[in-house]
């Protein structure tokens, strides 16, 4: 008996069939994942289900009786819980407070907090999922403000559990954390809904697959019975190239070359404590790190961001060391920045607009401080069919498009400039392998048009199919140097964590290393 | 001279100018909490302090005037209300728009009611609660502090007191309710407030409604406790002065009356030190001028980084 049945659900948007006719079925103590790239409707398909949007057409069955349900709350007094992408928590109330908030115990509007503290824990307790009960949630840590968010559905009595993609922002081990929990929640007789684009993750927890593909369920599988190729071809609707192809690097000469720049942080503690390195064209350099490591702190001083209180950089022999950003997009940098939405785009801008940021003064986009449209939207139009940007229009804004999208315009600005290095910050963070594979490609054709390529990134894999030769960075220091042939993920995992340790970065400092462009071609 | 200066009558003085202040710092400490800025706060003091006064006139009851007062505070809030809850229009210009409203409904409802403009006529003036004696053998210890007391604390009318009432049961409400704690949410996750089922547009409205009434109520106590008849513009820019003391509260309640009564305190050692300004040789504009000076040194962030509600401001959609 299915505990919860969508039949034939329908949802448009203005321009977008979001969802087509979608069907589902969810047993007792049973894991759905469902798995689709970016704008696939899953998200949509689920708040349908928990009341956030009103289907144009279709029937939620709950407990084999059709339901109309119009309200979060209304689903919530059906059994189903949501736990959002964007966690739904209040940060300077308690943990307490959230996970009550709108079902508060006590009399005559007054809380009973020691009722709802005890409740909490209970909670907690019976499903081993430990929590400070006073604890402010801005004072936790990422997963634990998704336990907070689970506690909370749990606490509102949910019998299915839907988990819009969990694990976009937590780290491995949270992760492994998080199946944990679900499956013992599975166990105790709950249900979940599992939304993802990560192959791996479904193959890992899920009992049955349901593939959605542009508003559509396009198949359904078991993880036995496929493989992540198989899964990433249904997904896409082709066969997605997982490991990137790519020729030997041909070293022209040195674009990029950093000399024992020290940089400080915001805080104006030194983020970056004397690194030297070099890049020449043709040639993908990858610096690898845990996240605050003086990576952004490099990355913004070599695109004009942030000024080094030590050392030089040249661009093809021109010091660019003091060069504001405007300077060192006119010297021949791009830049792929790591936060999309605040950095690389202007939401509130549309696509065209987005598209000629920073080239905007020069012609063809505008002389003499005028601007001229039609070639705007010409240049957008050409560049919207270059780069693959799915959208009806150049005038669209960039807020509305998928994460995929918003990127593809990024990279289509970056890259169309036609620049002499390119500077790419976590440039597939977020995505899902349909958008990986575009970006990864775009890159490897800036390398081999002979373009230098720096490449900042925390993803292994990333960094072994991309990368010509690798820097590890730790703690503002270059702690280890790869030719790509002979790294593996364990040993720059290690390097990466501090495994070096401190001696090496000493050995580094007292003798800087003789950066070898030539350590790029092999 | 300091001692003339100093003197209980100060610090009583000091409550009755922070009340005005307070009521109003306490409304938009609700109505931010909630998500929704006031600045419209002046101009609904303004329309209270004149419904209370023309009311009072019309029937002879100061005590309707406060009814009125109230009640036509909250009317100009459901204008702000219904603008940036319902319509989602800039807060701030919807603030404003009311702000002058206020000023000219208020400049032309005394020209068809009264046929003039400037101040109306005299009203019976709310009296104060208690009334001893005054002196009490002021010779002793006891009667000194008797007589300190007598002043500071026992020596004023319902609504001075009415204010540290609110000022006290608003705090623990905001913090102890359940009305308190989906306010605290609303400004700053509406979202998370509206996905478990409490509607965020019924809780912004119901906020607003409270500081349209708060601010009314300051007006009331302008009026009908303090001045006795009504002028035009005559809050003067103490709406803002309440933001500002709401912001150096810290959006509490009890920290907006507690930021009211140091306003209120350099209100009247400004009022005390004109009198004296003949013997200190210091413009009577330097002494009008410290209210503000201090409102902008508090805005400027001198006495520390206060950060508001997340969602502040921002208008609320759904789905």
């Amino acid at each position: 008996m299915p505990l919860l049945e969508l039949r034939e659900i329908t949802k448009a948007f203005p321009g977008v069939l979001a969802n087509d006719r979608v069907s589902m079925k969810l047993d007792k103590g049973e894991i759905v994942a469902l798995l689709g790239e970016n704008g696939a409707g899953k998200s949509t398909l689920m708040n349908v289900v928990y009341g956030l949007l009103t289907a144009d057409d279709g029937e939620i069955l709950v407990d084999e009786k059709h339901v109309k349900i119009k309200s979060p709350r209304h689903a919530i007094d059906l059994g189903i819980g949501m736990v959002h992408q964007h966690f739904m928590l209040v940060e300077p109330l308690t943990v307490t407070e959230n996970i009550v908030l709108g079902r508060e115990p006590g009399r005559f509007g007054v809380i009973d907090f020691a009722t709802a503290r005890q409740r909490v824990r209970e909670i907690s307790d019976r499903y081993s999922l430990k929590v400070d009960p006073d604890a402010k949630i801005i004072d936790l840590s990422v997963g634990m403000q998704q336990r907070v968010e689970i506690l909370k559905a749990l606490y509102q009595g949910a019998r299915v559990l839907i988990l819009d993609e969990p694990t976009a922002v937590l780290t491995p081990q949270e992760v492994t954390e998080l199946f944990r929990v679900v499956r013992s929640l599975v166990d105790e007789g709950l249900s979940a809904v599992f939304i993802t684009h990560k192959l791996e993750e479904v193959i890992a927890i899920a009992d049955r697959i349901l593939v959605m593909r542009d508003g559509a369920v396009v198949g359904e599988t078991t993880p036995s019975a496929t493989d992540e190729i198989g899964l990433a071809r249904m997904m896409v609707g082709r066969d997605v190239v997982l490991s990137v192809e790519k020729g030997v690097s041909q070293c022209g000469d040195v674009v990029l070359s950093v000399n024992d720049v020290h940089i400080e942080d915001d805080r104006s503690l030194e983020a970056v404590k004397g690194v030297s390195f070099a890049i020449c064209g043709g040639e993908i350099l990858a610096i690898a790190g845990v996240d605050g490591n003086g990576q952004r702190e490099l990355v913004e001083s070599i695109v004009g961001l942030r000024r080094p209180t030590r050392g030089t950089i040249e661009l093809k022999g021109n010091d660019i060391t003091r060069a504001n950003a405007r300077a060192s997009i006119e010297a021949g940098v791009s830049h792929i920045p790591e936060d999309r939405q605040r950095r690389g785009l202007v939401l509130e801008f549309n696509i065209a607009e987005n598209i000629i940021l920073g080239d905007h003064r020069e012609p063809p986009a505008a002389d003499h401080g005028i601007m001229h449209p039609k070639a705007i939207a010409e240049l957008a139009r050409k560049r919207i069919a270059d780069y693959d940007i799915r959208t009806p229009s150049e005038r669209v804004l960039a807020d509305s498009l998928s994460g995929g999208n918003q990127q593809k315009v990024v990279v289509a600005r970056e890259i169309g400039r036609n620049p002499e290095l390119l500077v790419a910050a976590q440039p597939t963070r977020g995505l899902d392998v349909g958008a990986i594979e575009f970006v990864h490609t775009q890159i490897i054709r800036e390398r081999d048009s002979g373009k230098a390529v720096l490449l900042v990134t925390f993803e292994l894999e990333e960094v072994l199919s991309l990368a010509d030769r690798i820097l590890v960075i730790y703690e503002g220091r270059i702690v280890k140097e790869f030719a790509v042939a002979d790294a593996d993920a364990e040993t720059l995992g290690y390097f990466m964590t501090g495994g070096g340790g401190s001696k090496l970065a000493e050995e580094q400092e007292s003798k800087p290393v003789e950066s070898s462009v030539a350590g790029g071609d092999k | 001279m300091l001692g003339d200066i100093i003197t209980p009558d100060l610090f009583a003085s000091a409550f009755r100018m922070a009340t005005p202040l307070a009521l109003a710092a306490i409304g938009g400490t609700i109505c931010e909490r909630s998500g929704v800025v006031n600045i419209a706060l002046e101009g609904i003091m303004l329309v209270g302090a004149f419904a209370g006064v023309a009311v009072t006139l019309a029937f002879g009851s100061p005590w309707l005037g406060v009814v009125a007062a109230v009640l036509a505070g909250v009317a100009i809030a459901a204008i702000h209300a219904f603008t940036s809850i319902n319509l989602r229009s800039d807060q701030v210009v919807s603030g404003t728009a009311i702000n002058i409203l206020a000023l000219g409904l208020t400049g032309f409802l005394m020209e068809i009611m009264y046929g003039h403009p400037g101040t109306t006529e005299a009203i019976i003036t709310i009296k104060p609660v208690f009334r001893f004696a005054t002196e009490r053998g002021s010779g002793t210890f006891f009667g000194v502090i008797w007589n300190w007391f007598n002043t500071i604390v026992l020596s004023h009318t319902p609504i001075v007191y009415g204010a540290i009432i609110i000022a006290v049961v608003a705090q623990w409400a905001m913090y102890n309710t359940r009305w308190g704690l989906h306010l605290r949410a609303l400004g700053e996750h509406p979202r998370a407030v509206d996905t478990v089922g409490v509607s965020v547009v019924r809780g912004r409205w119901i906020a607003v409604l409270m500081s349209g009434a708060l601010a009314g109520l300051a007006g009331a106590n302008l009026t009908l406790e303090q001045v006795g008849s009504f002028t035009e513009n005559m809050t003067n820019g103490r709406g803002f002065i309440a933001l500002a003391a709401n912001i150096f509260g810290r959006w509490t309640p009890v920290g907006s009356y507690s930021a009211s009564l140091l306003f209120g305190f350099f209100d009247a050692l400004q009022i005390k030190l004109q009198i004296f300004r003949g013997e200190i040789n210091i413009p009577p504009q330097f002494f009008l001028m410290m209210p503000y000076v201090l409102t902008v040194v508090v805005l400027a962030g001198v006495v520390g980084r206060a950060v508001g509600p997340a969602a502040v401001g921002k208008p609320y959609k759904k789905g």
